[in-house]
């Protein structure tokens, strides 16, 4: 199992990030500078690191815009700041990995793949766990179909 | 005389297909609509055409990021033949959504090089930005563009333009240059004027107000706004058309019909 993430490159504009900044604003949370946006793709099967990259390099992340990272396993690395990570349900159709599955396949990559997409928020000031989850809840997550961690 | 043959390219979430179809049968050509899938089991039938068209909409919903599933599709199954029929000479467009699928699989602004040297991103909005705009042609601005798909507009024409990434990012100065030295750059925002605008008549903060572009040799067109919207004053909020009957998309249209005869 690999994990996928992708940032918004140095000099360019994060317009996600911001705008979900201003959204927590304007539901009255203070405390937070900014907000970086890094959607992420689990991709499970037979398949290797070096064909991960590809599908990182050629589908997943923007060659001007975005850089992206490969961890193998799951992403649990430690941050100074706190993240809220958004991913469908299990019994939630997601529409976009099986667009993922079937343009890995046109990149000549036939084995059998397995993709969940998510998004993560890095949340960079000091706000509580208490406002982290209003916040999830009230902007982040669709919770009937969408579960969330805080980290 | 000749009957000019347009493809107009369909796929999973493409909605502006019946009226790039209607606007090329408007300017008296031949416009079929053909399925992807179709195409790919037939590769050599895009020869068959003198226009190539990839029309607007949401292809593949949108996923990853706009155009970007079916450029990779296009690139991986019919890469060559595109390269072959852009190079050829004939006209290609992509509006909107096919603007995206140009430039994300390369064919834009360099079918030669066939590489993505330039993107379409996220409106620094964030939002979808749905209006009417103003453009200016950039024929008149230096030297005539090469671009056969304008011609005989005027400094400043208007059309809608409906998308949530649109922001043209070139990857470095240096390309940015060679555009504007090879009159590359076919469409600009603009105010009523011919300034440049602020938001909302710039609806994404592209680089340079670009709004659309072409390829040195002029064939290949890309461009966010949609001119297969404003065939017809009726189309028009207002009603405004230059000869009391069709709208400046007609003109566009009608110049690479009129090409191929």
């Amino acid at each position: 199992m690999f994990e996928v993430d992708i940032f918004t490159k140095k000099g360019f504009k994060d317009s996600r990030g911001e705008h979900v900044l201003s959204d927590i604003l304007d539901i009255g949370i203070k405390g937070l500078k900014k907000i970086d946006y890094s959607p992420f793709y689990i991709i499970d099967g037979s398949i290797n690191k070096s064909e991960v990259k590809m599908i990182a390099s050629e589908l997943l992340s923007d060659k001007i815009t975005e850089r992206f990272k490969v961890v193998s396993g799951v992403e649990d690395k430690k941050y100074k700041n706190s993240i809220i990570e958004v991913l469908y349900k299990k019994c939630v159709t997601d529409t976009v990995s099986e667009s993922l599955v079937k343009a890995i396949k046109d990149l000549g990559i036939t084995k059998d793949v397995k993709v969940k997409t998510g998004h993560k928020y890095y949340l960079h000031g000091n706000v509580s766990r208490d406002i982290l989850n209003k916040i999830a809840i009230k902007l982040l997550a669709n919770t009937l179909i969408q579960e969330y961690k805080v980290k | 005389m000749k009957k000019v043959k347009a493809l107009i390219l369909r796929a999973a979430g493409i909605n502006c297909d019946y009226e790039t179809q209607a606007a090329f049968e408007v300017c008296s050509a031949v416009a079929e609509r053909v399925h992807v899938n179709s195409l790919i089991e037939n590769k050599n039938k895009i020869f068959e055409y003198d226009i190539l068209a990839f029309p607007g909409g949401f292809s593949y919903g949108d996923d990853i990021a706009s155009g970007k599933v079916l450029a990779n599709e296009i690139k991986n199954k019919l890469g060559d033949k595109i390269k072959k029929f852009s190079l050829s000479g004939k006209p290609v467009i992509g509006i909107c959504n096919g603007f995206q699928v140009l430039v994300k699989m390369g064919l834009l602004p360099d079918p030669k090089l066939f590489e993505q040297i330039s993107t379409i991103s996220y409106n620094d909005s964030d939002k979808f930005e749905c209006r009417w705009v103003y453009l200016k042609t950039e024929k008149k601005a230096k030297n005539e563009s090469n671009c056969i798909w304008t011609k005989n507009l005027p400094d400043v024409i208007t059309l809608p333009v409906a998308h949530g990434e649109g922001k043209f990012i070139p990857v470095n100065f240096k390309l940015l240059e060679e555009l504007n030295k090879n009159n590359q750059i076919v469409f600009r925002y603009s105010t009523k004027n011919g300034t440049i605008p602020e938001y909302p008549l710039a609806p994404n903060n592209s680089v340079e107000q670009i709004a659309g572009i072409c390829n040195t040799k002029g064939n290949v067109f890309g461009l966010m706004p949609h001119p297969e919207r404003y065939i017809f004053a009726l189309q028009h909020p207002a009603r405004e058309s230059f000869d009391g009957e069709y709208g400046w998309g007609k003109i566009i249209f009608q110049n690479v019909v009129d090409f191929v005869k």
